[in-house]
Parts: C-alpha cells; sequence; structure tokens
C-alpha cells in the first residue's frame, strides 16, 4: 500500500491525517499580500471601533443641533433576508434647531452649577490625591523590605471594590450618626454633616474618589520610583545633597513623565465622575451640591428626554476635557503616546 | 587636599549566616597628591573600598582618616570628595552648566555668578566649552565623560574618586583618556583613588598600585615594584601581559624538575631548602628560544607584528613565550627555549608567597649599557608595561 | 555622628507610621462593609455605639436582600420548559432556564464575555499594528488613540440611541460590545507585540506557517504575560461599568451596579441589604486579588506605559 510518507512506514494517523487535508486547503487558498494580512487582522476590532466607539461620536455631534426625544417607531431601514429580518427604527420628533443647544447652555444654571460642581472636586481632589500617592510612594520605596509587597497590596485594595458597592459604604459612614462622625467626636472634634452641608458633601466625593483611586496612582508612581538609578542619588550625596534636596533635583525630576501621566489620567478620571455622586446624593446630599457634569448630562438625557440638548452638553464636555488634557500636556513638556 | 588613610578596614554585607564578607582589614596609607590605583578581578572589593572611602558605604570596622580627620562616622556629603562613577551618573534633566554646577550650588555659599566662572573655567580646561547648554543624553561617551569629570574637579574635593570611569569607551578613546587623566592630576595636584579592572590602565597611570584579590589587600607599590617583586604568586599572575607562566616542580637539592623533562640547575638554591616542590614563573618575556635548551611542543603562533607569541606545551602543561618576529615555529614542531635565572621566579606550593623574585637589582639606565642581558630584560619591562 | 542616626531614626518611624496609618485608612471602610453586612440596620445607623464586631443578621439580610421584587441578586434555580415529545418520554433541551441569572452571575457573565472577547480583538489588532505595514496604518492608530483621552461615560446618549435603533436594548451584547474594541488594550498589545522579533515570524514563514498561525502559535504564547495583565484591566472595567448598563439593561439583565443602585431608594435607602450585596460583590474580587496580586500590579503598570 502506498503511503504519502515513505519515511516513517507507518500508516499516517487521523490527526496526521486531518493535518494533511488542512494543508491542502490551505495550499490552494490565495496568498494575501502583505498588506490585506494586516486589514483581516484589524478587522474585527475595527468594525467594532467603528460602530460604536467611532461613529457614536460623529452621531453625537451630529444630534446636538437637533431636538428629540428618543427612539420612534418608524422604520428607517429593514433588512429581510429569510432568514432573519432586521429593523432599523427612527428617531422619534427629530427637529433641526441649530444651535439653540449650544445657546442654551449659557443661561442653564444647574449646568453651570454642575460644571462649578465638577470643577471644585477637580480642583481639591487631584492635587491631593497626586501628593498622597507621591508621599505613600516615596515612602514605600525607602527599603522596608518584606514589608514593602504587603502595604503596597493593602493599599491598592480599593481599586478592585466595585465602585457602587463603595460608594454606598461611604454613604453610610459619612452619615450623621454614621462611623466617621463617631470617631471624630469621640476624640472631642464636632460631628460634621457630611451629607447635609453642600461644601461637605462635595468633600465626602473628594475623600471617597481620594480613598479609592490613591493606592492605585501609587503603584505606578513607585514604578516610576524604582526606575531611577541609584546612582544618580549617589552623585547627589557626593555632591552634597541633604534628604529634601535629593527629593527635589532628582527624584521629582525623574518622575516628570509619569506624575503628568497620573495628572492627566486623574484629571479625566474626574470628569467621568458619575457613580460616586449618584449614590451619595440619591442618599439625601443637598440638592444640586454634588451634581457632577455627567450627572447631569445623564438626568437631563434619561430622565427630562432632552436628548439633543444633551448631546450638546456632551459635546462641550468633550470639548473642555481635550483642552484641559492638551494644557496639560504641554505644560508638562512631554507628548502623550 | 590631603592623605587618606584606611585602617583596618572592613566590610561586610548582611548579618549572621548569610554575611558577605566583602573587605578585609585592609591597611593603606595614601599620600596627599598621590594617584593610587586600586586593581583587581571583579570581586575582589575594590569598588566596595572605594565606596567606603567615598561614605556610600558604612564601614563594619575600621577607620577612615583624611589626613588627621577621622571621618569614618561622616556620611558621604560631609568628606568633602568628589566621584566619577563608571556610567556617569550624569543629571539627565540638567544642562552640562548646571550638572558641574550643582555641587558648588549645593555645598557652598558662593553666588551664581561665581559658580558659573568656574563652571566655565573646569569646561574650558576639559575642551567642553561649547556644550555647556547640551543635556547629558546629546553627548557621546567622551563627552559625557568629561562632564562627569569637570564635575568633580570644580568642587575642589579633599579627594577624586574615580570607579572605573573609562571601561564604558571604546580602545581608542579610552587610551586618548588615560593620558589625559594622569596630566590634569598631576596638574590638579588632588590625591586620588582610582579604582580598575584593567591591569594594564593600572600599571600605567598610577603613582603606586594597590592588588587587591578576596577581600584582602595583596600588595602596595609602583608599577614596577608590583612587577618585579610581586608578594605573592596571585600578584605575579595578575601584573603582566600575557600572564607569567607558573608551573609545579620537584626539589632535589638545588635542581628543580617540571613537566615536560624541564629540569634547572639554581646556582642559589636558599629559597627552596626545606621544600619538597616548588611553584616556578617565568614572565613570557624572559623567554627565548635557543638550540641547546629544554625542548616543548609548539602549537598556534600570533604573529603581533614587533614580535610573536608563541603558544607551547610543555608536558601536561600550557606555556606562553613572547618571541623574536623572525622566529615562526609551526605548529607541532618542537622548540627549546632558555632563561636567565635572575628572571625566575620561585614561589611557595602552599601559600604562595614569593620566594624568589626578578632580583637583578636596580633597572638599569637605558643606552648607556654594555651589559646584553640588562637590555634585554630593560625591554621586556617595557614591552611588559604596555 | 550619633545625632545623624537619631534624625535617621525619627524619619524611620515617622515613615513606618505613615505607611500605616494608610493602610488603616484604607482597610477601614473595607472592613466596615462587611461588619455592616453582618448587623441589623438599626445596630449600625446609631451614633451613639457603632458596633465594631460583626453581628449576625448576615443571611437575615442576604434574604431581605433575595426578597426583593425589583432586584435579583443571586440567582436561582429555574425549571426548564422547552420540551422535544418524543411519546413515552420527552427530552428537555432548554439548559439555559436551569438557572436564573442574579446580578452576580450577570455581572460575572458579562465581563468574563467582554473579557475574552475583548482580548481576542485587541491581540489580532494589536499583532496587526505591530507586524504589519498597510495604507492607512498610522491614521487609524491615532485615531484609536485620541479615543482614550474622551471618557467613556460621554458616549452613553449615541450609544443608546444605536442600541434601540438596532434593537439591542436590554441586551447584554449591548454591553459586551461597544468596548471591546477597547483602545487601551490595542495599545498596549500593539507596544507588547512589538518586542517580538521579526526574525521569529519571518523563519516560521520560511518554514510554511499561515499568518493566522503566526499569530496564534508564535505571538499569543509569547504574550502571556501581557494578555494576562491586560485581562485584569478589561475584567476590572467591565465589571465596574455603571452608567452605561444603568441606562440599557432593564429588570431581570441588572448587574451588580445597577442592582445596588436599585437599594438606594428616594426615600429609603435600604442599607443591611446593600451592605450584604457589596460584601458578596467585593470579596470575590479581594480573594482575587490577593492571589493574582502580581498580575494586578503588573495590569496597572501596563496601563501606565509611557514612551
Amino acid at each position: 500500500m502506498a503511503t504519502r510518507d515513505s519515511l516513517s512506514g507507518t500508516e499516517p494517523s487521523f490527526r496526521d491525517r486531518v493535518r494533511f487535508a488542512r494543508q491542502s486547503v490551505g495550499e490552494r487558498l490565495p496568498t494575501p499580500g502583505e498588506g490585506i494580512v494586516g486589514y483581516l487582522f484589524l478587522l474585527p476590532a475595527f468594525l467594532l471601533f467603528g460602530i460604536f466607539l467611532a461613529f457614536p461620536i460623529v452621531y453625537t455631534f451630529y444630534l446636538s443641533f437637533f431636538r428629540f426625544e428618543g427612539v420612534g417607531n418608524d422604520t428607517l431601514l429593514w433588512i429581510d433576508t429569510g432568514f432573519f429580518s432586521y429593523r432599523l427604527t427612527s428617531i422619534a420628533d427629530l427637529r433641526f434647531i441649530g444651535l439653540e443647544n449650544y445657546i442654551a447652555m449659557f443661561s442653564d444654571t444647574l449646568f453651570h452649577q454642575a460644571l462649578f460642581n465638577t470643577t471644585f472636586i477637580l480642583v481639591v481632589q487631584v492635587p491631593l490625591m497626586v501628593a498622597l500617592a507621591l508621599l505613600f510612594a516615596v515612602a514605600l520605596d525607602a527599603s522596608f523590605v518584606r514589608l514593602r509587597g504587603v502595604f503596597r497590596t493593602v493599599l491598592a485594595l480599593p481599586v478592585s471594590a466595585n465602585l457602587v458597592a463603595y460608594s454606598t459604604v461611604f454613604l453610610l459612614m459619612m452619615q450623621d450618626a454614621g462611623l466617621i462622625n463617631y470617631v471624630l467626636t469621640s476624640i472631642g472634634l464636632p460631628a460634621i454633616p457630611w451629607l447635609t452641608s453642600s461644601f461637605w458633601s462635595r468633600m465626602t466625593i473628594v475623600g471617597a474618589v481620594t480613598w479609592r483611586w490613591t493606592g492605585y496612582n501609587m503603584i505606578i508612581l513607585l514604578a516610576g520610583l524604582q526606575n531611577i538609578p541609584q546612582q544618580l542619588y549617589e552623585a547627589a550625596e557626593i555632591d552634597g545633597a541633604t534628604r529634601i534636596q535629593k527629593f527635589r533635583y532628582v527624584t521629582v525630576p525623574q518622575l516628570r513623565p509619569v506624575l503628568l501621566f497620573v495628572f492627566v489620567t486623574s484629571t479625566i478620571g474626574t470628569f467621568k465622575l458619575f457613580s460616586e455622586p449618584v449614590i451619595i446624593n440619591g442618599g439625601g446630599a443637598p440638592l444640586d451640591s454634588t451634581i457632577t457634569i455627567v450627572q447631569y448630562i445623564y438626568q437631563t438625557a434619561f430622565i427630562d428626554f432632552r436628548l439633543g440638548y444633551a448631546s450638546a452638553l456632551t459635546y462641550v464636555l468633550i470639548g473642555v476635557v481635550s483642552v484641559l488634557s492638551a494644557i496639560q500636556l504641554n505644560v508638562g513638556g512631554e507628548s502623550d503616546a | 587636599m590631603s592623605g587618606i588613610t584606611l585602617d583596618t578596614v572592613r566590610k561586610e554585607f548582611g548579618s549572621g549566616e548569610e554575611a558577605v564578607l566583602a573587605v578585609e582589614d585592609v591597611d593603606l596609607e595614601i599620600e596627599d597628591g598621590e594617584f593610587l590605583v586600586l586593581v583587581g578581578p571583579s570581586g575582589c572589593g575594590k569598588t566596595t573600598t572605594l565606596r567606603c572611602i567615598a561614605g556610600l558605604e558604612d564601614v563594619t570596622s575600621g577607620r577612615i582618616l583624611f589626613g588627621d580627620r577621622d571621618v569614618t562616622e561622616f556620611r558621604a556629603r560631609e568628606r568633602d570628595v568628589a566621584m566619577v562613577f563608571q556610567n556617569y551618573a550624569l543629571y539627565p534633566h540638567m544642562d552640562v552648566r548646571d550638572n558641574i554646577g550643582f555641587g558648588l550650588k549645593l555645598s557652598t555659599q558662593q553666588s551664581a555668578a561665581e559658580i558659573d566662572q568656574q563652571v566655565e573655567d573646569v569646561a574650558a580646561m576639559l575642551g567642553i566649552s561649547d556644550l555647556l547648554d547640551d543635556k547629558p543624553k546629546e553627548l557621546s561617551g567622551g563627552q559625557q565623560q568629561r562632564v562627569a569629570l569637570g564635575r568633580a574637579i570644580v568642587r575642589d574635593p579633599a579627594a577624586f574618586l574615580m570607579d572605573e570611569p573609562l571601561s564604558n569607551l571604546d580602545a581608542k578613546l579610552r587610551s586618548q583618556m588615560r593620558t589625559e587623566l594622569q596630566t590634569l592630576q598631576h596638574d590638579l595636584d588632588v590625591t586620588t583613588v582610582y579604582v580598575t579592572h584593567d591591569q594594564t590602565e593600572a600599571m600605567a597611570m598610577g603613582d603606586r598600585i594597590a592588588v587587591m584579590n578576596d577581600g584582602r589587600l595583596q600588595q602596595v607599590g609602583t608599577a614596577e615594584e608590583v612587577y618585579r617583586s610581586p608578594v605573592n604568586e596571585f600578584v605575579a599572575d595578575f601584573i603582566g601581559s600575557p600572564s607569567i607562566n607558573v608551573f609545579d616542580a620537584t626539589v632535589d637539592g638545588s635542581r628543580l624538575d617540571g613537566p615536560g623533562g624541564f629540569t634547572y640547575h639554581l646556582s642559589d638554591a636558599s629559597p627552596v631548602e626545606g621544600l619538597d616542590t616548588v611553584r616556578v614563573g617565568i614572565r613570557p618575556e624572559d623567554i627565548t628560544l635557543v638550540d641547546d635548551g629544554i625542548p616543548m611542543v609548539a602549537n598556534v603562533l600570533e604573529p603581533m607584528g614587533n614580535e610573536n607569541f608563541l603558544y607551547t606545551t610543555l608536558g601536561d602543561h600550557d606555556i606562553t613565550a613572547r618571541i623574536d618576529p623572525t622566529k615562526r615555529p609551526q605548529p607541532d614542531e618542537t622548540v627549546e627555549f632558555a632563561f636567565e635565572e635572575s628572571a625566575l621566579y620561585l614561589f611557595d606550593p602552599d601559600t604562595g608567597d614569593a620566594l624568589k623574585t626578578k632580583d637583578d637589582g636596580e633597572i638599569p639606565d637605558r643606552g648607556a649599557d654594555t651589559n646584553a642581558r640588562s637590555s634585554e630584560t630593560d625591554e621586556a619591562l617595557e614591552e611588559a608595561v604596555e | 555622628m550619633r545625632e545623624e542616626t537619631r534624625r535617621e531614626a525619627v524619619w524611620q518611624f515617622l515613615t513606618y507610621a505613615f505607611i500605616l496609618l494608610g493602610a488603616i485608612l484604607t482597610l477601614v471602610p473595607l472592613y466596615w462593609i462587611f461588619v455592616a453586612s453582618t448587623l441589623k440596620e438599626s445596630q449600625f445607623l446609631s451614633s451613639t455605639s457603632p458596633r465594631l464586631a460583626p453581628g449576625d443578621s448576615f443571611f437575615a439580610n442576604f434574604q431581605s436582600l433575595q426578597a426583593r421584587e425589583n432586584v435579583q441578586f443571586v440567582g436561582h434555580v429555574g425549571e426548564m420548559t422547552h420540551y422535544i415529545d418524543l411519546g413515552p418520554f420527552y427530552i428537555a433541551y432548554d439548559f439555559w432556564n436551569l438557572w436564573n441569572m442574579g446580578a452576580i452571575e450577570s455581572s460575572i457573565f458579562v465581563a468574563g464575555v467582554y473579557t475574552l472577547l475583548s482580548l481576542l480583538l485587541c491581540s489580532m489588532a494589536g499583532f496587526a499594528f505591530a507586524k504589519y505595514e498597510f495604507r492607512f496604518k498610522k491614521p487609524i492608530f491615532y485615531a484609536i488613540l485620541a479615543t482614550l483621552i474622551l471618557p467613556i461615560q460621554l458616549l452613553v446618549i449615541p450609544l443608546f440611541l444605536l442600541m434601540s435603533q438596532l434593537g439591542l436594548t436590554n441586551n447584554y451584547w449591548a454591553i459586551i460590545l461597544p468596548w471591546a474594541a477597547n483602545p487601551l488594550g490595542i495599545f498596549l498589545m500593539r507596544q507588547n507585540m512589538r518586542s517580538i522579533p521579526d526574525a521569529l515570524l519571518e523563519s516560521a514563514r520560511m518554514d510554511g506557517a499561515t499568518e493566522f498561525q503566526l499569530f496564534y502559535k508564535i505571538a499569543l504564547p509569547t504574550m502571556k504575560s501581557s494578555l494576562a495583565a491586560l485581562s485584569i484591566i478589561l475584567f476590572l472595567f467591565q465589571w465596574n461599568l455603571f452608567l452605561f448598563p444603568l441606562v440599557i439593561l432593564d429588570q431581570g439583565k441588572y448587574t451588580i451596579p445597577v442592582a445596588i443602585n436599585q437599594l438606594v431608594g428616594a426615600q429609603r435607602v435600604y442599607y443591611d441589604q446593600i451592605m450584604v450585596a457589596a460584601t458578596l460583590s467585593i470579596i470575590p474580587i479581594f480573594i482575587l486579588f490577593l492571589f493574582l496580586q502580581k498580575q494586578f500590579v503588573s495590569g496597572i503598570l501596563a496601563g501606565s506605559v509611557k514612551e
């Protein structure tokens, strides 16, 4: 019996035969050019990206010039291939109103309030958190060997906690009769109206967000710290630098790119704040003192059903975030990616 | 500007059972203005010793003195030393000007203008004046080297400490910088401790050489002393390129019997009195090919231009010889060699201590001699030092 | 100088104290979640003595959580209702009805599927960007990068519309698909794949491998640790998504964040139930975190790679 490979002398196994079949099919397929293969690999990701990420950005912009309230029942597009049918529905009450949405923003006090709140939180929380993260990173970097891993893990735990869950815990702790006030009163300090004062409710959010993200940023800064060559510190020591001088002249300059990264991502993160204010606000925070921009957009879109206006708001927000990031990157003196 | 004294300096890393003894009871006196080279194989403790002098490491026991001052307990920044690191350790985010002036800014009360002036003077001295506004990463290795040097020089410290500063440079640049460094040190007259693993560099540069091995100081002396009168087999082997040939020989009165039928009669047998075996050492440059000497089998011939390196086998032992360029033995050819007794080294087989070293007395004057033997060893010395 | 070592000791003490303080502050809320979930509401809402020790009401709280109508936190066994009638006996085939998914299962399901899908897509895309040349490669890449700056919440409105128009509301795929091509993931994969030696791929090509085999047999195995780090980033990302699922999903398909949110009513906050829910959702991740510390940390660091 003539077999395919006379070398081995045995019958090809089942797996071998499958492989041969696969190879012969592969041989018969046309060899794609280099460029096409690249596209092929990219295709699924690109498709999804295009439909669900790129298109919506454009779509929002388009919609911001309209007024509408949701999805309607009219059919825009119908595909029926016998196997399945597909219906693309229209948008209800689409009415073109030009720049009306954008103009309305100027007189929308609630929007302004949301902007103020978000900015307030941004200005307080980000520097606070970055400074804390830096201090912790420096502390952990100072060669206390075994315990370093333990502390690093502990300080980073909050990131893995569920967003909504941890917000509710803070809501609970910050009650007038809650844990935090209990601790304060037992030291002799007055209880703070965490959730009922407009100032303090914002600080509650600052506290919650700081609690959650400091460890995360600390890990990043710690890695940056450990990348600084020891010899630079030695050279500084020989040049006569004290501990604080070393920090100022070696540590901080060397950390600049990492610090910048942490700053930018934290800023962007602040503009995304939604869960914490929703939960804490929903738990009885004073009216509107903690509404963040995203929260306001959500409210406008899905509770008030003013989707066109919400789209315009979204676009303004995109603009603000982009500008802020660009400024930070320029000041930081590094180009992103 | 002062001398440096190391008094029974000992440095241990770790503690208890895992302790590693890096530097063991080193006693060293460095004169004011001297250029001392610390040399030895990797891991011998030379860099650790340097770092102890700098104050970057604490000594486990012993003292370090700068002149009369006991600086053992002082931090590095209190000792008034300057260090040049192997990879320069320049501050990447500062330009060259700030790099050089940094130490002055931190440790002196000088005004910015004064510092600037000094920086520019030093830059001019090193030929890097036009690089003052560049950042380190824009400079070549050699240029970074000079900046590191400038940083050290401008501080006018009590001592320069250099940790293998030339090993990251290519060969040509390295020899160029070598001479520059020596001139510089001579002009500035600052006590310098220089660490290297390259014995050629050590021989060429130092006023004195300190050879270390395994944490212990083996020998301190001038290049000639260390070459001619090594205190033990290690130093004899470490100094000199190619390395000295050493093999065992049995002692029978004044006759030595070695591998491959090697036989030699000592005229003065006192060094080997009472010993059954001894280690015999002959430097490659002291071997000459003759017609009626000790036979050995040639293996590989490396022509070097002005001389040839011949690798041979004597019995079961490999021998290296530096021979006249006109002689070209073929592989497997048997050649015969001889050497002067005064060039013979003898070492104790157990301790490695030197029993006999090159003892022609003083180094003969060049040119004014009629003694063919002296000029031969003179030449050999010159070549060995390369 | 002795004064010097005294000062050193003070610094060391301060540093330790600082770190310890941080650790305690970090752990307090977490511990509190756990404790509160075991107490009756009245017990932890009073300021006179918030208990620090765990109580015994965990199961009671859990049951009141499960009893709620609008939220199903943990699923329960269901009934198979589709049968093939073969006469003397029938065979049920709708195994998916065996278990009605609660919020926890939903979250796990969604996050798991998302992670796998996204890993595949991102690694393929990263591979394409890293190892192939094609027109428009640069512009497309930069476009993808640009979205990194965008807060994702901002796409909620158009996505909602899109999903409605496509008929995908209240469908898990609506949350899985949009970010399956995660720009951060693509960026990371590209970065890491660049380090695969071209020579390796070329020699495989000469040996007759197809391009897909290159990807599957060479690139992926080499990237194991990056894939692990990335999968953690992706999983956590999906696990924590709140805004979009809130908008898209309806009862019966809630993920954990949305479910917990239901418990924060306008009039009354059901703290005891919330705490139980919080404990249940946090603890598994913590355990995961403790075991996979290294990967978590490298995941965080991977996300911070700078050029």
